[in-house]
Parts: C-alpha cells; structure tokens; sequence
C-alpha cells in the first residue's frame, strides 16, 4: 500500500491548522471585548465589507483570524448568509440621521453647517513612542461648544436641487421585499442601481481606493468635489407583525456624495454609503459611482469592471487559490509543448508524430525549435 | 394568540447542508434551467460558504443541494481524493450533511471534482459535479461579461476558432491544454472546467450527469445525459488528448490512462496514474485482493 502510505492529506491539513492557532493562542471573550474596543475603526471596516452590522461578532472574527481581513470578512459573511430575514427597515433619509461629522468641499458653509465631528485629518502624523517608555497617551478632554450640533442635518443635495442644480427625478415606491437584493441575486450588467450600491458598500475598501484612485488621477471622466461626506448613526426603524414600526437600534453608516462640475449645466452626484465609518472607501466608491455612466468597456470606472474587481471575498479567495495544485493543466499544456517542440503535428495524422513523446530534448527537437522561434506575445488559451 | 415559539422550528445552528432552503431553492432552479438548455451558463447568487472562493465553493453549494443523508460523496483534486482541499471539502459534506464519503468512483452517488473526471466510467446514477474557475470560455477574446454573453445569444463563436488557428499558425499545432472549448448540444460552447483534453471526450453522450459550477463568477451549467459535447477543431486538424496512452504508472503498472509526471533527481521523469484510487484499486488487484474495478471510458488508450 505504498501508494497511499506516501500521501497524508487528512492529517496534513489537521496539523497545518493547529500550528495556526497555536500561534495565535486561545481566543477567549477578554481577547474579543479588547479588540472591539480598542480598533473601532478596524472593527467598522470589517463590518462594511462582510455587510454585516454586528460589532462583537466582527472583533470575534478577528480574533479568530488574528486580524486577517480578509478571512475576518469571509468568516463573517458565511455566517450572515445563513441567517434568516426576519424585517426589512424602512428607509432612512439623509435629514433623518443622527449626524456625528458632515462637511462639505463645494461651499464654504451649508444650511445646518460644517461639523468637523471626530477625525484625524488635522492631527500631526507623529507616532507616540513613549508609549512604549511608559508615557500613556491620554486623550486631553474634550472642550464642549457652548451651543451643541444639532443631531440632525438637511442634506445639501436638497438645497441644490431646490436651486436646480442637481436633477430632480421623482421619488420610486419600492415595496420592501422588491428591493433587488445583491445576497441573494446575481449580479448582472447593466446593474441596477440598488444592486451597483450595495456591490460599493461591501466592497473591499482597498480595492475601492485603487480604482477610485485611479479615476481621481485622470483615468476617469469626472473629477470629484466632496458635496456632502457624513458619519452619523442610523436609526432602524422596523414594522412590527402587530403593525406599530418601532426602532430596533442604531447602525454607524458613513456616506458620501460627491460632484461633478462638467456635467453642462447641472452637477452630477455619484453616491456611496457603507455600514460602519470608513470615509476613504465612501468617497472613493462614490467617485466610481459618478464615473461610471459613459465609461468605457475594460475601463477601471466601468461599472462592470470594478464591481467585479472590488469583491473582497472573490479576489482574495481567487488570488489565494493559485497555491492549491494545478498539476493536471500545467500537465496537459507541457504535452502540448512538447509535441510543437518536437516538430509540430499541424498535419491530417490523427496520432501523435514519431518522437512527439521523447522527453529528451534530442537534436531533432532542437531544429524544431530553432525553425519555430518561441513568439513574442503569449499564445492565447480560450480559458484557464 | 399564538406565542412566538410556535411558528418557528427549534434554533438550530446551521441548516442541514449548510445552506438555507432558500439558496437551495435558487440553486435548485438555476440547475433545472442549466438541464433544460445544455452549456448555458445560468446566473446564480451563489452564497459564502465557510470556504475561500476559487476553492471550490461553486461545486460545494451544488453537492450540498444535491445531497441527501443517504448519498455518497466522493471529492477529488487533480485526480486525488487525499489531495489537502478535496479532503477539506469531504470532511465538510459529511460534517454538515451526515452523507458518507467514499474514495471510490463505482460507490460514490455525487462525485465533485476539479480538475479530472475519473477514469472509470460513470453511470446513470451518478452525478458529476465540476468545479469551475471560469465559466466563460470566451473570456480571453472578450473579457467583459456582458458583450461576452451577447456573443453567447448570437452563437457568434468565430473569435474562438480564430484563436485555435492562431495557435496552429504559430506553434504548428493545436496550444491549447485543459479547459479546451467544447460545442454543446450544437448550440452553446463551453468549457470543460480545466479538465485535461483526455477527460473531454467522456463527456460526450455521456450516461451521468454533469453540472459545473463555477461559484466566484455566479454561474452554473449543465451537460444531460446523452448530449452532445464536441471539441472545437478543424475537419484537416482534428481534436488530440494528451499523447499518455503510452506511459506506464511506476506504482501501479497500469498503461493507457493520463498519468501525473514526477520529475527525478537524475533528469527524468516517473509517472503515476492521475486517478489516485483508480491506481490503488489497480495495486490491491495486482496484490492478489477481489476489487472490483468498473469498466473504463479508454481501452488500451484509446476512448472506446
């Protein structure tokens, strides 16, 4: 039984697991509860891309990976998958939300005002070594206005298209369970706009940035202005089999808008939001938005292009699937090179030319070769 | 009035075969239809499974919705059913289905396979489920899903022939390697999966049916049982599988089947039977053991 004695795939992958989690220690509620609250906004990442607004079960999932994003956001959304539908909220408007940060490149001021909320845009980028010398960082205390923000802000879109800025299209009553849902239906093209939103809002914030980057450096059409970025907390607001709608919490939401300023006489919103506060990935998604009408086949702002490309759990699990074997294909295509080495078979034979099978790499081989020069460009294979 | 406990079942962890009945009934359907129009390639939501996309997670939510707790499943990789993810993916049908796993093609009722069809002849009885990379064989001519699909409704297949007579212009044969396209039903092209060219032509007119699903891209299709499956070539440069029929499996003795080529220290090669349990069967009989060994698609190396 030598055959199978040299083979140990059942007790490899076993091993190969424990070393892991060896290293990684056990994960206990402390380890969870520490990361939760230490890495909020790591913590609000994952979340958006696993499209799951769950805190203590996105620090869990880190925890469990030891902060692999990409394995933290597939464990949580083979979880979400799974769960049953129990309601759909009702929709929330923008003047509805609990608005924490909210401004706007457009205007120097807007109606309700610029509220510079919690962020770092303006600290200086200086690590604080001492730390590591037993000096604590500790946040000075936090000076409050003598006349608090109000919670709730009108959105500056309004405004505009009050002024006839920005286009007005009638609002679309959509029964709740005929909101197209990405989970639980393909995607296809040209997408429709709920199915492009939510494909952005799960997207991988990376991804996101590199081909939203790219059409803010020119590869795009349109230059984004940030009309209106918000961080606020939604608030979600479910009917009840009985009949009352009652909140059944907040959700942290970040969303921006962003313009276009060659759009002829009005301007032309591209929009994002996500679960969670992640502001690169809003505006990034929300320059893609903008620039997706009118953009080329094979461009990095084409719709198609870059929901499939920004897809975490797709790309990474692709990328990563390059490592397990691919023996038989590499082995089907070595015949083929073989054979064209050997002097080629483009004849009516139906078998194999004499020698096509010599693996030596004879002197007959080589003339072949040599009268058949390796082209420049690849051969192209219809798939693989 | 009627308590909340009552309308629902018992909490329970996880659906039986993991996915809820409502993936199942999408995949259900998405199947029907892949049936019913040969090679076509149906959109399908696909769900996270707990496994990295590219893995197989495509075949894996067909297996699950196929199967029963009195299936038994075989799960291969390049050939091997002790290759580290198709043991990955049986110990997971079991643990969440209950079904049995088996290493033997005659036994198995759902074989799930990348990369390989076995070499023993498939029945009726048994369905063959294909993991898929790439469902879409014109994707290096025509990357964009979406013109790629209207080329689909227009059969219109010429950049694909032109890429074969690409290939004989330059290399003096035929290039391709696995994943060769194929005419289903002489309507829709497909490809394969990346199957080598040897286990192409077991697909034609084949007894059992094969599903291929390629989870990542969200698209499953479909060969029936006794349907048309022919290579894309030309009447003056037929189709050719791998030139194996020749090579001798070092462990096992056996000749004519596609073998795994094992490069040696000294500069030669060793070959082994590709279809790891096809080759124990082969030892055990060799060794004097009653196994039984079905009948085979290739005769002396050639397809009978």
């Amino acid at each position: 039984m030598a055959y199978v004695a040299t083979r140990g795939g059942e007790r490899a992958i076993a091993q190969a697991e424990r070393l892991y989690r060896e290293d990684l220690g056990p994960v206990d509620r402390d380890r969870v509860t520490a990361i939760a609250r230490s890495l909020p906004w790591l913590v609000d990442r994952v979340m958006g891309e696993a499209s799951l607004y769950e805190p203590e079960l996105a620090a869990l999932a880190l925890a469990q990976t030891g902060g692999d994003l990409y394995e933290a956001v597939l464990l949580l959304r083979a979880w979400r998958t799974t769960q049953p539908r129990l309601a759909i909220a009702q929709p929330v408007t923008q003047d509805r939300l609990f608005t924490l940060r909210r401004i706007s490149a457009a205007f120097k001021d807007i109606p309700g005002g610029q509220i510079l909320g919690p962020t770092l845009d303006y600290s200086h980028r200086i690590l604080a070594t001492g730390v590591l010398e037993d000096q604590p960082l500790t946040p000075a205390p936090v000076q409050k206005a003598d006349h608090p923000a109000p919670p709730h802000h009108p959105s500056l879109a309004a405004w505009q298209k009050a002024q006839g800025l920005v286009a007005d299209p009638p609002r679309e009553e959509v029964a709740p369970d005929a909101i197209p849902d990405l989970t639980r239906e393909p995607l296809l093209f040209p997408a429709p706009r709920a199915h492009r939103l939510q494909s952005l809002a799960r997207a991988d914030s990376g991804g996101v940035l590199a081909l939203g980057y790219s059409a803010m450096r020119g590869y795009g059409n349109a230059h984004p202005t940030v009309n209106e970025l918000r961080l606020a907390e939604a608030e979600l607001r479910v009917r009840h089999p009985r009949g009352t709608v009652f909140s059944a919490g907040r959700v942290k939401i970040s969303q921006a808008e962003v313009a276009a300023k060659n759009g002829g006489t009005r301007i032309r919103l591209g929009f994002a939001a996500t679960l969670g506060w992640n502001e690169v990935k809003v505006i990034s998604a929300a320059t893609l938005d903008l620039n997706a009408a009118g953009a080329a086949k094979g461009a990095p702002t084409e719709e198609e292009f870059f929901l499939y490309h920004t897809e975490p759990v797709e790309a990474s699990g692709f990328c990563i699937h390059f490592k397990l074997p691919h023996y038989v294909t590499f082995q089907s295509s070595l015949d083929a090179m073989r054979d064209a080495k050997a002097g080629g078979a483009a004849t009516t034979e139906t078998g194999p030319p004499a020698g096509c099978s010599d693996r030596s790499g004879d002197s007959a081989g080589a003339s072949a070769a040599a009268a058949l020069p390796d082209p420049v460009e690849p051969i192209r294979e219809t798939t693989e | 009035m009627t308590a909340l406990g009552e309308l629902t079942r018992p909490w329970q962890a996880m659906s039986y075969g993991f996915l809820d009945p409502s993936a199942k009934r999408e995949l259900r359907r998405a199947m029907l239809k892949a049936v019913a129009v040969p090679g076509c390639q149906i959109p399908y939501a696909s769900r996270e499974v707990p496994m990295a996309r590219g893995w197989g997670t495509g075949g894996l939510q067909v297996t699950l919705t196929l199967v029963n707790p009195g299936s038994v499943v075989k799960v291969i990789d390049q050939g091997a059913d002790d290759s580290v993810n198709a043991v990955s993916i049986r110990q997971f049908v079991e643990k969440v289905t209950g079904a049995r796993g088996t290493w033997d093609t005659q036994e198995a009722t759902i074989l799930q396979s990348r990369h390989r069809i076995p070499e023993e002849r498939l029945r009726e009885d048994q369905i063959l489920v294909l993991q898929v990379p790439n469902p879409e064989p014109l994707r290096p001519v025509q990357p964009n899903m979406s013109v790629a699909r209207q080329m689909h409704a227009d059969a219109d297949y010429g950049r694909l022939w032109l890429v074969l007579y690409e290939q004989i212009v330059r290399s003096g044969r035929i290039m391709q390697g696995a994943s060769y396209p194929a005419m289903v039903n002489d309507r829709h092209v497909m490809t394969p999966s990346p199957i080598p060219r040897w286990d192409l032509p077991k697909l034609n007119m084949a007894r059992h049916l094969t599903l291929l699903s390629a989870g990542r891209e969200k698209r499953i299709f479909a060969v029936p049982p006794f349907t048309r499956v022919e290579p894309l070539a030309f009447a003056d440069i037929p189709f050719r599988v791998e030139d194996h029929a020749s090579l001798v499996c070092h462990r096992s003795g056996v000749t004519g089947f596609f073998m795994n080529e094992i490069p040696q220290a000294g500069g030669d090669s060793r070959h082994e039977l590709s279809d790891s349990h096809f080759g124990i069967k082969a030892i055990r009989r060799a060794e004097g053991e009653a196994v039984e060994i079905g009948a085979t698609w290739y005769r002396n190396g050639a397809m009978s």
